[in-house]
């Protein structure tokens, strides 16, 4: 058989409902478009982050993976590495050249071996450890340079948020 | 302040996203292979100019047709897939040692910490063309160059492979990295340099992807320069050095096609 978006796409989705990482769910939003999910991210431990689940949507090209998915938060975010609306900007979402941020050579790029998996994981450690080298949201790149104590504070709001605590 | 450097990434990002896809409306016009062109097509290109005039007159007394593959970063590869799987099906014992390669290579790149299960699909479909170009077809050698040229002209299947072979190099590469290391420039990591130009897709080739794939493969490539320098003749290269070649290749700056010896 050819090589194909879709078949990879099931490929993954089955691999992570069976062997799923800790703190992460996702899949396909409707079995109808594979090329379309929704992912659930818990808040990493011993973060400002810690006991958040944050919705976010991937939108895969119709070349995955040797091109890589697009990935949006839904939920209100605020952190040094995720645009206002919700783009998430890390170097594994992009393959060398195409270099908004302009990543240091070591950082993670995609490429067709990596995965929605590694995607995920990288995520996560994002969450965990912002690169305020390349902020995409500016404003949360300075306040977590210079005001940690502010930003951990706006996180924990956030955090509630994701759970329906508006409190 | 902010906020204009949000507009500037916003600006950027959409700048190259145009860019890129000028890129692939000029390299989705070419066919990912073209069929057999005689050489003397390319003096259309450079009508008027002496040099390569010169040069093209002198590279056809060596070589009579050339293939075209599609500019778009992946012609080295593209192009050797093609060119050896075609010298392999009037090969056969040749063939079968390279079937036995290829199957074993999955192995090999998973040792090297390949991830296996993103590996596989590529691994297969890899297989499964070299499989689909077998010599003992008893369509005979002329049927089995139509299906490979059917082939190569499938995105599903091209791709796939160029990526594997992306793969094959990347290992070799990590398998003998002091070697390597010193063909790199800069302050590239034979690791950085792995994942950043030659794991990932529409990546150009340079020397030393093509000593990393020919040695890793035990195949032979003679590539002819048709560049602006010098003597009126064609300078070619074999790679590894003084190997009996297998693959020809025509090197125009920036682009590999592939060529048909007389």
């Amino acid at each position: 058989m050819a090589g194909s978006a879709l078949r990879r796409l099931m490929a993954e989705y089955k691999q992570l409902t069976m062997d799923p990482p800790e703190g992460i769910a996702a899949g396909p939003i409707s079995e109808d478009n594979f090329f379309e999910w929704e992912a659930l991210i818990a808040g990493p431990e011993g973060t400002c982050f810690e006991g958040g689940v944050f919705p976010a949507r991937l939108i895969f090209p119709p070349d995955y993976p040797l091109s890589p998915p697009k990935m949006k938060f839904t939920c209100d975010m605020f952190h040094p590495n995720i645009f206002a609306d919700g783009r998430v900007c890390i170097s594994i979402l992009h393959a060398p050249g195409d270099d908004p941020m302009g990543y240091e050579l070591s950082a993670e790029r995609w490429s067709p071996v990596q995965s929605v998996e590694k995607i995920l994981l990288s995520v996560v450690s994002m969450l965990a450890e912002p690169n305020d080298e390349s902020g995409a949201n500016v404003d949360a790149a300075i306040m977590w340079r210079e005001r940690r104590e502010e930003f951990n504070s706006i996180a924990q709001r956030l955090v509630r948020k994701t759970l329906g605590l508006t409190t | 302040m902010e906020s204009i450097d949000h507009n500037d990434s916003n600006r950027d990002e959409m700048i190259m996203q145009q860019q890129r896809e000028i890129e692939k409306e000029i390299s989705e016009s070419t066919p990912l292979v073209s069929e057999l062109m005689p050489l003397t097509c390319l003096g259309a290109e450079y009508n008027g100019d002496d040099v390569f005039t010169a040069k093209i007159q002198d590279l056809s007394k060596k070589y009579k047709f050339i293939r075209r593959t599609r500019p778009d970063g992946n012609c080295f590869f593209r192009a050797f897939a093609y060119s050896y799987l075609e010298y392999l099906i009037t090969n056969n014992s040749a063939y079968q040692e390279f079937q036995k390669l290829a199957e074993s290579s999955k192995n090999k790149l998973v040792e090297l910490g390949f991830p296996s299960f993103t590996l596989e699909d590529f691994h297969e479909t890899f297989m499964e063309v070299i499989k689909r170009v077998c010599p003992d077809n008893p369509a005979g050698p002329d049927e089995v160059k139509n299906e490979l040229h059917k082939i190569f002209n499938e995105q599903g299947y091209s791709d796939y492979v160029v990526v594997y072979l992306r793969l094959i190099t990347s290992g070799k590469l990590q398998e003998d990295a002091d070697f390597y290391q010193h063909f790199i420039e800069g302050d590239y990591s034979i690791e950085e340099f792995r994942h950043q130009e030659v794991e990932p897709m529409y990546k150009e080739s340079d020397h030393i992807h093509i000593i990393a794939l020919c040695t890793a493969l035990g195949v032979g490539v003679k590539v002819e320069y048709l560049d602006r320098g010098e003597g009126g003749t064609v300078k070619a290269h074999d790679f590894p050095e003084g190997s009996e070649s297998k693959v020809y290749l025509i090197y125009r700056p920036g682009h590999y096609d592939i060529l048909y010896p007389n």
